[in-house]
């Protein structure tokens, strides 16, 4: 689904060049949830953008979904990022002008989808988040785990292959964090594969697999370090059991 | 297009939506009403007046000597303008038209019973002699031109006595809309319901009054005023020479004469710009003020525009990280001022008449075509979607990472 190799992502501002990521490989399969941990300022929120088509990389190569996505324009990230990914945003990231509804319908329209099928779709993720009710009201009327359901409907209502979360609990209480993950977890039961930063060791406990950045580059991996850091092909066997 | 969850959005920004609006539709309103007074004022600026401009001037007598003699000096004085070289006409006149001061009546084709109920037909009247006709250089249609016996003497005591006149085609038209003016008989000219004969009809000549509604419909009455001791004189000169006619003709009244004074030689030129320097001060100013809303208006929509762009950066970012593309940010924000400049318009179309119809009761201003709605609506639309470039063009350079990196 997501492969990375060699990968780097320098920074340059000014005198400094900020080697965000380096030497960086990874590779997750169709349907996993990986929990990505790492201390502030390691590199994780750098890998989540560029594995979301956010930001382009220095050198090395990535896969999306068979896709290399090297070289190809704005345009095209754009499109692919329409397709195949769906974001969720620490803030929560909704739209304040606009109302539930409409918030989930923004990647839709930029979809080109018609107009019935936009609203099916809202309502049918709306109705999977719990929020279908409330269709008509603002984001400034929800609490924060509220918000962080409609973010998810949002970003599930595209049908993404591939769910990509900053940590996405990061603004909320214990409690509401265990309601987004319990959401998450039956998204990706449903199949959807996730990418998920979290400073939480608990909610990290609770992916299938566990990714440490340190420093810009992988450094541990529950699942076997070894076998992520040599690449990929190895990979597959260990991981599905 | 995104109309409808840019519309919403836009009620929720309502300070900024009203403050553009308005502005739209004051814009909008002072456009429309001053371009149709421009339009005017420049349609009357650009009228003919139906007589050689270029060629003619009038000079001015005022005899004071003892024993001065107006009816001699006009006679001296013509005979020796006629001779002049460079001299095509003369004539005696007492007005020329943009002059904006003259005499005038109403036609009619019954006589005056006192009631005041009769319909008249304005007219100027300009006295002149068998000359006049080619003083002024107008064209002649119908009929005939005056004979020199028919032309008489002009007292203000004893009314207008002349039996025939000459007509321009808008009065013929007026008073006779079948046709047919020549031979026919009006009254109004002359004195205790006599009747005149319009003997001609002559294709344009304006009356003296720049802002009359009957300006094409003019008179030319055979008679030399002959009252007090002023007289004026309409030369025409030959094409090109009227500058060094105006001297020569000066100097030879002059010498002819030293018991009067010569005041204001002036070319129908000089008479044209002084008539219409209020209407081309007007223009500019009314141009001048179209210019300045346009541009405070376009300021304030690009002001307006930053400001939200700045203030939606995160939004931005995050739907181009949702899949916009910077197409669709641009047209995000070209719609959004699109829509904004359309209420201008519903709001700017009621302000608009509201302020032609002040402006009707107040300088007696004409109503407003309709047409200058749709032409001052696409002045502005354009204006606005113009304006919005830059800062749409901004937002849709914002990088999508930003969706992740601002708290
Ligand atoms: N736009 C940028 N320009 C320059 N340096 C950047 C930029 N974005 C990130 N960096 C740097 O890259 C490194 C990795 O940043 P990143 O945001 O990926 O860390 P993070 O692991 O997400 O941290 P946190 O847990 O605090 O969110 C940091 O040193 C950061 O300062
Ligand atoms: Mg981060």
């Amino acid at each position: 689904m997501l492969q990375m190799t060699n990968l780097s992502k320098v920074f340059r501002t000014h005198m400094i060049e900020t080697h965000a990521l380096r030497d960086f490989s990874i590779h997750v399969r169709e349907g996993e949830f990986v929990a990505v941990t790492g201390p502030s300022g390691s590199g994780k929120t750098t890998f989540l953008n560029i594995a979301g088509l956010l930001e382009t990389f220095t050198s090395g190569s990535y896969r999306l979904d068979g896709v290399d996505v090297h070289g190809l324009d704005d345009n095209a990230r754009s499109r692919l990022r329409n397709e195949k990914i769906g974001f969720i945003f620490q803030g929560f990231n909704l739209i304040p002008d606009l109302n539930l509804f409409d918030n989930v319908d923004v990647p839709l329209r930029y979809r080109g989808f018609n107009g019935a099928e936009r609203r099916r779709r809202i309502e049918e993720a709306l109705t999977k988040v719990g929020l279908a009710s409330r269709q008509k009201h603002y984001p400034s009327e929800l609490s924060g785990g509220q918000q962080q359901r409609v973010a998810i409907a949002r970003a599930l209502a595209g049908s993404p292959r591939l769910l990509l979360a900053d940590e996405p609990t990061g603004n909320l209480d214990s409690l509401m964090a265990r309601g987004v993950m319990d959401l998450m977890e039956e998204i990706n039961d449903q199949g959807t594969t996730i990418v998920m930063v979290t400073h939480d060791p608990e909610l990290a406990a609770r992916a299938q697999r566990n990714v440490h950045i340190i420093d810009g580059q992988v450094t541990d991996l529950d699942e076997g370090p070894r076998l992520a850091l040599a690449g990929v092909g190895a990979a597959a066997a260990a991981v599905g059991a | 297009m995104e109309v409808r969850p840019i519309l919403s959005a836009l009620m929720r920004n309502k300070a900024g939506l009203v403050l553009i609006v308005a502005q739209v539709a004051i814009t909008l309103a002072v456009i429309c009403n001053s371009l149709f007074i421009v339009v005017q004022r420049a349609e009357r600026v650009g009228r003919d007046s139906g007589i050689d401009e270029a060629g003619t001037f009038t000079i001015d007598s005022l005899g004071f000597a003892a024993g001065f003699d107006l009816r001699d000096t006009i006679a001296a004085d013509l005979a020796v303008l006629r001779a002049l070289p460079g001299v095509v006409a003369a004539t005696p006149v007492n007005s020329v038209p943009m002059s904006n001061g003259g005499w005038s009546t109403g036609l009619a084709l019954t006589p005056d019973d006192g009631t005041d109920s009769r319909e008249g037909h304005s007219s100027a009247l300009y006295f002149v002699d068998e000359q006049g006709l080619d003083a002024f250089g107008v064209r002649l249609v119908e009929g005939r031109n005056f004979r020199p016996d028919e032309i008489g003497e002009l007292r203000q005591s004893d009314g207008i006595q002349a039996d025939s006149i000459i007509v321009t085609e808008a009065l013929a038209r007026s008073l006779f809309p079948d046709g047919g003016a020549v031979g026919q008989q009006v009254y109004g000219i002359g004195s205790n319901n006599r009747t005149v004969t319009i003997i001609g009809v002559v294709e344009k000549l304006q009356q003296p009054w720049v802002g009359s509604t009957t300006v094409e419909q003019s008179s030319l009455i055979p008679a030399v005023v002959n009252d007090g001791n002023y007289s004026r004189y309409l030369v025409r000169a030959e094409p090109g020479q009227r500058d060094a006619v105006m001297a020569r003709v000066e100097a030879a009244l002059q010498d002819a004469n030293s018991g009067r004074l010569l005041r204001r030689t002036r070319s129908v030129e000089e008479t044209r710009a002084a008539s219409y320097r209020q209407d081309r001060a007007m223009m500019s100013i009314l141009s001048g003020t179209m210019l300045a809303m346009m541009l405070i208006t376009g300021l304030g929509i690009i002001g307006l525009t930053s400001f939200w762009v700045t203030r939606r950066i995160k939004q931005i970012g995050t739907r181009r990280a949702l899949g916009a593309r910077r197409f669709n940010i641009r047209a995000w924000f070209q719609t959004e001022n699109g829509l904004m400049i359309a209420l201008g318009v519903a709001v700017g179309a009621v302000l608009t008449y509201g302020f032609n119809a002040w402006l009707m009761q107040t300088i007696n201003a004409q109503r407003l075509p309709w047409h200058y709605l749709p032409i001052g609506a696409l002045a502005v639309f354009a204006l606005g979607q113009l304006a919005v470039l830059g800062p749409a063009g901004r937002a849709a350079s914002v990088p999508p990472a930003l969706a992740t990196r601002t708290a």
